[in-house]
């Protein structure tokens, strides 16, 4: 099977968002939380380099994944920051130790 | 030359770091004046960071004035593409209004609670980023304006940070909020993939080529990224948590300018969309009609079961969002500018409104607080008599309650009205009927506000309302300018043409017609 680069990488933002979104919903401690955010924003860090290539757009799609991964990064810095202001009020990382989820 | 509305947003963004640092200079000067007498439990009284917030919120009245009177500047730099349209100024009127009364009120309200430079200078940063976000003309742009407003809030939600409640709901917040920019990110992509240009001005040219389906996969990419921030109602879960659990400023910064401002970048990344779906346009119109009449209800029946009046008051605006997204709705049916001009003046109302129901609830919550426990909800029955401790405030309470549930000489009736009016003039059977049913919503409304007016004017007065502390006068003059507010455009409508106008035609503009 051959597979073009445009399509590899298709199937490259469908696993990890995938693998992103199944981690966002089961996992409950906070920092594996975080790591499960990071790994569905890479789905779209590969998603917008690659429309920059299929566009003809190369750098303008680079750029774009670049500043995707900056502003992630400060979203996981907050979300860290939280995650330690839980663990030293409370003592736990739990996410469902951490009060009733009300609809 | 840089336009006015450039120095509008620079003025917010840069004073917030010296608000921080002003915090931080005032509660170093006064622990080297007390070291010898006092140890102190909290942090001391420190007045410096909110005057310096003040200050530049005062000062960013006046490139707002300028920007007002210029129509339509444009800003570009590098890859920043800014432009100040008509929904820019709406919403840059309503986050600078609002923010500066917040700003007002809390110096007050967070007595008492530690580190306030930070609580400033975050709010500067979100109203900045807020105006920043409107103007956006870039997709990339405006994600990353969005991303930044999203981070400021995220913070001042959790501000009480020794608070598990506040602490649960920003981690809540921040989790589907961050999924939620993933959505919009590959909706960018998608639309990258196509048009080659992010640009939302040039889109429309380039995407006539475009695969209608791929675009409308975008298109259903936003709707779900930017709903989860817009509160559209399967995606509204952190919504009551957020707005109940943040300090009441913020709560009132949330309900009236954030949500909205999730709303308006919708609007903005889809009008370009539109014209190239194919036949398919009337879907959208179908799906805000749809996501309007869910929300209404949706955010009536949850909100009347609350007890606890930040609670109700955050469940009551997923319904008013309703009202918003349903006469977009009726515009992108029609193409007529009524229903939206009547969307974006709910817009503004409810700002006010749903502003002023907040810091009313914050007054009353920082009067009795005395008697409950630390950072303990305000339930309904805790208000019983407060109308005989707190005329002023249970007053403008009631006004904003009562112009939420539409009562006819207050903001609220008047732009729901101008909207079910643009409805029916859309002469379509089924937005008759949609209109109808927001319109017995809007009496169902009544069912959870009246009881709260009820319970201060009627009531027996409460233990905690007797035992009940004086609300300082910072705190009580925002709520008598809010109230005036809901009464005046109430009474004269067309007072906020000098917004709608515009807003409805830039809009338009965008769909093309």
């Amino acid at each position: 099977m051959n597979l073009s680069p445009l399509d590899t990488a298709i199937f490259l933002v469908l696993g990890l968002f995938g693998v992103g979104f199944y981690a966002l919903l089961i996992v409950r401690h906070l920092i594996k939380l975080v790591i499960a955010l990071q790994i569905l924003v890479k789905a779209a860090v590969v998603a917008l380099a690659a429309a920059g290539a299929a566009s003809g757009k190369l750098e303008l799609g680079a750029s774009l994944a670049l500043s995707v991964i900056v502003v992630d990064t400060v979203v996981a810095v907050v979300a860290l920051a939280l995650a330690l202001q839980v663990r030293k009020h409370f003592g736990t990382l739990d996410v469902s130790e951490l009060g009733t989820l009300r609809g | 030359m840089m336009p006015a509305f450039v120095w509008l947003i620079l003025v917010l963004v840069l004073a917030a770091p010296l608000v921080y640092l002003g915090g931080h200079v005032g509660r170093l000067r006064q622990l080297v004046a007390n070291a010898t007498s006092v140890e102190w439990e909290t942090d001391p009284p420190n007045h410096l960071s909110q005057w310096l917030a003040l200050g530049a919120l005062a000062v960013a009245w006046i490139p707002f004035t300028l920007a007002a009177r210029a129509s339509d500047a444009a800003f570009a730099l590098g890859t920043l593409a800014l432009r100040f349209d008509g929904i820019a100024l709406l919403l840059s009127a309503l986050a600078l209004g609002l923010g500066t009364l917040v700003a007002i009120f809390s110096g007050a309200y967070l007595r008492g609670e530690k580190q306030t430079e930070k609580f400033f200078a975050l709010l500067l940063v979100m109203v900045g980023v807020m105006i920043g976000l409107g103007a956006a003309r870039d997709l990339f742009n405006l994600w990353v304006w969005f991303e930044a407003l999203a981070v400021a809030s995220y913070m001042l939600v959790a501000f009480q940070r020794d608070e598990r409640a506040s602490l649960e709901a920003g981690v809540k917040y921040l989790v589907q909020s961050a999924a939620g920019s993933v959505m919009i990110l590959l909706g960018i992509a998608l639309v990258l993939a196509q048009a080659g240009t992010l640009d939302l001005e040039e889109l429309g040219a380039r995407l006539v080529t475009a695969d209608s389906n791929l675009l409308f996969a975008a298109l259903a990419l936003f709707v779900i990224g930017f709903g989860v921030k817009a509160a559209l109602v399967p995606l509204h879960t952190w919504l009551p948590d957020a707005h109940a659990h943040a300090p009441s400023g913020i709560s009132a910064m949330l309900s009236g300018v954030v949500i909205e401002a999730g709303l308006i970048a919708m609007l903005r990344v889809m009008l370009p969309l539109i014209p190239h779906l194919q036949g398919q346009g009337n879907r959208v119109a179908v799906l805000f009609l749809v996501f309007g009449a869910i929300n209404l209800l949706a955010g009536n029946l949850l909100a009347l079961r609350q007890t606890e009046v930040k609670r109700l008051l955050a469940f009551s605006s997923v319904a008013q969002v309703g009202y918003i997204v349903f006469g977009l709705g009726i515009t992108f049916w029609s193409g007529q500018g009524v229903g939206a001009q009547g969307a974006f003046f709910h817009l503004l109302n409810h700002g006010l409104m749903k502003g002023l129901a907040f810091l009313a609830a914050g007054a009353l919550l920082f009067a009795l607080r005395a008697g409950l426990p630390r950072h303990a909800p305000l339930t309904i029955s805790d208000l019983a008599g407060a109308a005989r401790r707190y005329p002023v405030i249970a007053f403008a309470f009631s006004i904003a309650l009562l112009g939420l549930g539409g009562l006819p000489p207050l903001a609220g009736f008047m732009s729901k009205w101008q909207i079910f009016v643009a409805g029916v003039d859309a002469g379509n059977i089924w937005i008759d009927v949609l209109v109808v049913f927001a319109a017995l919503n809007s009496v169902l409304s009544l069912a959870y506000y009246a009881p709260l007016v009820n319970a201060m004017y009627r009531g027996n007065v409460s233990p905690l309302v007797a035992r009940g502390t004086p609300v300082p006068r910072a705190m009580v003059v925002p709520l008598v300018v809010l109230a005036v507010g809901v009464v005046v455009v109430g009474v004269a409508p067309n007072v906020l043409d000098w917004l709608t106008q515009p807003a409805s035609a830039a809009l338009l503009h965008s769909l093309g017609y």
